[in-house]
């Protein structure tokens, strides 16, 4: 099947990342026609096109830009999020430090269809080097007249600013980001209002993935029609991009149409690392559930596809672990993860997050009792929903999928005092094992 | 208005009420820990979740309004109490359960749902309890401790310093399980509504310095009483072992302190610690050389008839008043002033430091030291004629008068000055009521033991002019009356028999006779928010003017901080 890449076009082109050079490949067409038509019609056009949200949550983005009033008297703001720091997740990094002028184009694009003056682009602390080229990008755009008072000669006016997360998880849960845009401690707010209503310093806001923005330019310059027919149905239709690691021979960011195959993807990237059997693999980064390997070779990995296999697309960052790899210890890593980066206002993600991690960590150092296990799924449903955002649930997602579908690995643990797997040092940092030997695919996956 | 069903009941609320207060009205509980009706709803404790028809998740209660007609809302379904279960689970874990050593025992969110909505076991066997090592008794200023192990964050009190206080000394420090509740380097939780953050931390993380470990709160009666720190008059409930008055703690008025009360308000009582009480009736008794003997304890009949007599025999009689009095006292006084053909004079006033105590109205600022100042001049007290109190302390008015009758014998620092003692004794018959043995009452011809504010009942009017009633909290010790009683007798004696027997209630009756102004008030059936006097409306215009708009009134007016 021949694919023409569309998001990744220039990525080895850095000339690409000039307004100049952009234009040279093409781009800047969708913003140029967008400033001519109608902010309805641009809305229009990306609800027809089925794109969903690239974040994780999948939401259609068309819908959520239709949610801005229309009369609202005051500003209004585009937050892109940038803060990718879903575990495994690599994806936006590659789109601003390859691409800056088509997330910059997505924006301006956004801008004009819901009527706002002001973009902050909310990247994470740690993107220093896509920060630096977005700045730069951002810089070019304004004196080619793509930003700034008269955007391409509109009249329609757009300041863009790029805004520096401090690295926490949860600020780029949308909330969270705008509470900590506006000087605050990162952390989510109550919804309702959501920010479409409510948002950034008060006034109503669009929060959009990276990635979301970014397909934005090409379906208005190539039509609704021409994005639906790349995809696997009315519903999942686009480009994407997977984020692929864990023990492939080639991890990476790759582009393909949303919901091809996973066999696809594994074989894309080289195969299994040193032609190790495929045990399991996470579909969509740290929250989604892991599902068992080989049953899910032809799982086409789009959005509704997997949510009927039992996971999600999530920001598909797709984890890929072979046999010899300890569910127990991949999940208490996760779980540590999460427990990490819980914001702590809300009482079952900050204590359920704990508890799960300490009762992992314990099962991992064989020290597990036969109740545990039904324990943790308890407390799997104490969490799960009763958080006061999506954090909880994102927890619970590899947690339940680990009592779910590898209880035996949690039953080996208790009943042989200890991890069956070979040692491995995760991270540099595990869980208290000592290290015998290190992996090599872990550094790998860290990376 | 909408309507919504709740376990089963449809009743009617205001557009916008949330669930638990739309239930609390049905008198269904909802439980719950972060919310505060005075404070930002955050939705954080996920105590509060309940089930709402339509909605695939469980909803918090605190943040879900009451909008559309319809709603249909269950609060007790096994999915409800089994996420109340987790969440008593969850907050239990690393809760030290220490509780006999806890100063909050017996007053203590996490006990009262524990067992009503928690499990008697616990699934934490094998883990450490997260602890904060040093962090168990920090004095986040001069009135509030910390002991972060016990903490649930909440943030209720972050959020009062923020939203009610307007001083924002709290903040949430860390994240995820090792969040904690701090002050910022240097500034120290230090303002007068500091005391506040106690009341309203639903555990033991926060306790008074002044309380903690003063009494088990179960042995404490608690009776609702009124502050007499200052003239806003705010509600408190009393709370006292055996007639020692413990703390006072704020009681829900919304037209005056609302849940609110300051740092000074609560110490007020600490003067009847400090202070020795007058015990008994003491009587000078005329020696060969006059006045010159020494006071000594008689009985009341003796002590009454020494003042009876002294008043019938006429002369220049002047009766010195005090705010501190309630409105039937001071009535009564300014009637035995009026009997025995003499004044009762213009009274002290005192000045305060000056609190606001934040309300939905803009707050009320306390600007004297006398809780009833107002009443008491209501009550006849500060008309024409007679020397002011100045003239008496500081000048030598006491010297020509034959009787000087002082209704309170801590009525200010001259009480306690022994040069303004000595002026106020240059009257020739110097007679003194008062519940404490101060210098002024030493020098008395006669000095007769009174019940203190929380050993009487009666009515103060505050600075807004809004009529407040509060209940006797326990009887008087031993020999000691309520002066009600005492001036009853004396006019008795003096006036007639009408008087005999007559209490706060009768007196306050014969008071709204003597006023047109109070006209259709019966004592016994003064609404329990207080009732608003002629010229209330002005006072609180005037007050709101001058009054620094509470945090509170400036959200209102859109702007907040």
């Amino acid at each position: 099947m021949a694919y023409e890449k569309v998001l990744t076009r220039n990525v080895g082109r850095p000339e690409a990342r000039t307004v100049a050079g952009y234009e040279k490949a093409g781009g800047y067409a969708g913003l140029a026609a967008a400033v001519k038509m109608q902010p309805e019609e641009v809305i229009e056009e990306v609800k027809k096109s089925g794109l969903r949200g690239r974040g994780g949550a999948g939401f259609p983005a068309g819908m959520k830009w239709g949610f801005i009033p229309k009369d609202h008297d005051g500003p209004k703001y585009l937050v892109c999020n940038a803060d990718e720091s879903e575990p495994g997740t690599f994806k936006d990094r590659l789109l601003m430090e390859h691409e800056p002028q088509q997330l910059i184009e997505g924006c301006a694009i956004c801008c004009y269809a819901v009527g706002a003056a002001t973009c902050y682009v909310y990247i994470r602390g740690e993107y220093t080097a896509a920060n630096a080229i977005m700045e730069e990008a951002i810089r070019d755009a304004y004196s080619a007249g793509i930003l700034g008072d008269s955007v391409m000669g509109s009249g329609f006016k757009l300041d863009m600013y790029m805004h520096v997360g401090a690295g926490a998880y949860i600020c780029g849960e949308e909330t969270g980001m705008l509470e900590s845009l506006e000087g605050k401690r990162g952390q989510p707010r109550v919804k309702p209002p959501f920010p479409a209503i409510v948002g950034a310093f008060g006034a109503p806001t669009v929060i959009n993935n990276v990635e979301t923005l970014a397909n934005v330019p090409h379906i208005v310059e190539r039509g609704a029609d021409w994005f639906k027919s790349i995809g696997t149905d009315e519903r999942n239709t686009g480009p994407k991009l997977y984020a692929i690691s864990g023990h492939v021979e080639r991890p990476g960011t790759y582009e393909y149409p949303i919901g091809v195959p996973f066999r696809t993807l594994l074989d894309g990237c080289g195969g299994m690392w040193r032609g190790r059997e495929l045990k399991a693999f996470i579909p969509g980064g740290a929250s989604a559930a892991i599902l068992p390997g080989e049953e899910h070779l032809d799982l086409a990995m789009d959005f509704d596809s997997i949510a009927k296999a039992g996971s999600m697309l999530g920001s598909a960052a797709v984890m890929v672990m072979d046999e010899t790899t300890c569910m127990v210890r991949s999940v208490a890593r996760l779980a540590k993860f999460f427990n990490h980066e819980s914001c702590g206002q809300c009482t079952p993600c900050r204590e359920g997050t704990n508890w799960m991690e300490l009762l992992l960590t314990r099962i991992e150092k064989g020290e597990g009792r036969e109740q545990d296990a039904s324990l943790l799924s308890n407390i799997c449903t104490h969490v799960a929903g009763n958080s006061l955002c999506a954090l909880g649930d994102a927890a619970v997602g590899p947690v339940k999928s680990l009592v779910e579908t590898y209880s035996d690995e949690i039953e080996r643990h208790v009943r042989e005092g200890g991890c069956p797997f070979p040692p491995i040092r995760v991270f540099g940092n595990g869980n208290g094992r000592p290290a015998d030997a290190v992996h090599p695919a872990a550094g790998e996956a860290a990376g | 208005m909408p309507t919504v069903t709740i376990d089963g009941r449809t009743l009617e609320v205001e557009a916008g009420t949330n669930l638990i207060d739309a239930a609390q009205r049905i008198g269904v509980q909802i439980p719950h820990y972060c919310y505060h009706p005075r404070l930002s709803v955050v939705g954080q404790c996920r105590m509060c979740l309940v089930e709402l028809e339509g909605s695939p998740k469980l909803q918090a209660g605190c943040s879900t309004q009451v909008t559309k007609n319809g709603m249909v809302v269950r609060t007790d379904t096994p999915e409800v109490r089994e996420a109340q279960k987790g969440m008593m689970e969850f907050f239990l874990i690393n809760h030290p359960l220490d509780c006999p050593i806890c100063d909050q025992a017996g007053e203590c969110g996490l006990q009262d749902y524990a067992f009503k909505h928690g499990q008697a076991y616990s699934r934490f066997e094998y883990e450490d309890k997260r602890t904060y090592p040093g962090r168990e008794r920090i004095p986040l200023g001069p009135n509030v401790l910390l002991n972060m192990n016990r903490c649930i964050q909440c943030t209720r009190c972050i959020r009062f310093t923020e939203e009610i206080a307007g001083t924002g000394e709290l903040g949430f420090f860390n994240r995820g399980a090792r969040t904690e509740i701090g002050i910022f380097p240097g500034k120290p939780l230090d303002n007068p509504l500091s005391t506040n953050v106690v009341d309203i931390c639903p555990v033991g993380a926060l306790t008074s310095t002044r309380f903690r470990f003063a009494e088990r709160v179960w042995y404490l009666d608690k009776r609702p009483s009124v502050c007499t720190g200052c003239d806003v008059g705010c509600n408190v409930t009393l709370e006292h072992r055996r007639g020692r008055i413990r703390r006072y703690k704020p009681r829900f008025n919304p037209e005056v302190n609302d849940y609110w009360m300051c740092d000074y308000g609560r110490a007020t009582f600490e003067r009847y610690e400090t202070l020795p009480r007058l015990a008994a009736p003491r009587l000078r008794r005329a020696g060969p050389e006059g006045n010159g003997g020494a006071p000594a304890p008689a009985g009341w009949g003796r002590a009454l008839d020494a003042v009876a007599e002294r008043l019938r025999a006429g002369g220049r009689i002047a009766v010195l008043g005090s705010g501190q009095l309630t409105t039937e006292e001071a009535f009564l006084f300014a009637e035995l002033a009026r009997a025995a053909g003499g004044a009762a004079l213009p009274l002290v006033r005192t000045e305060g430091p000056e609190r606001t105590i934040p309300n939905l109205h803009g707050g009320i600022t306390g600007r004297e030291r006398h809780p009833n100042r107002r009443g008491a001049e209501l009550a006849g007290f500060g008309g024409d004629g007679g020397p002011s109190a100045d003239d008496l302390v500081v000048g030598d008015a006491a010297a020509g008068l034959d009787v000087l009758v002082i209704a309170d014998g801590d009525l200010g620092p001259g009480a306690h000055d022994d040069e303004a003692v000595a002026r106020l004794r240059k009257a020739a018959f110097l007679v003194v009521f008062g519940w404490a043995d101060t210098p002024l009452a030493r020098a008395a011809d006669v000095a007769l033991p009174v019940a203190t504010h929380a050993e009487k009942d009666g009515t103060f009017v505050n600075v807004e002019r809004r009529l407040q009633r509060f209940e006797q909290a326990f009887p008087p010790p031993g020999q000691v009356r309520p002066a009600v009683e005492v001036l009853a007798e004396l006019l008795a004696a003096l006036d007639g028999r009408g008087w005999a027997g007559v209490g706060t209630a009768r007196a306050f009756a014969r008071l709204v006779e003597a006023r047109p102004e109070l006209a259709g008030l019966d004592f016994d059936e003064l609404p329990p928010t207080g009732t608003p006097l002629p010229g209330f409306d002005e006072d609180r215009e005037d007050m709101e003017k001058r009054a620094p708009a509470s945090p509170v009134a400036r959200d209102a007016e859109g702007q907040g901080v």
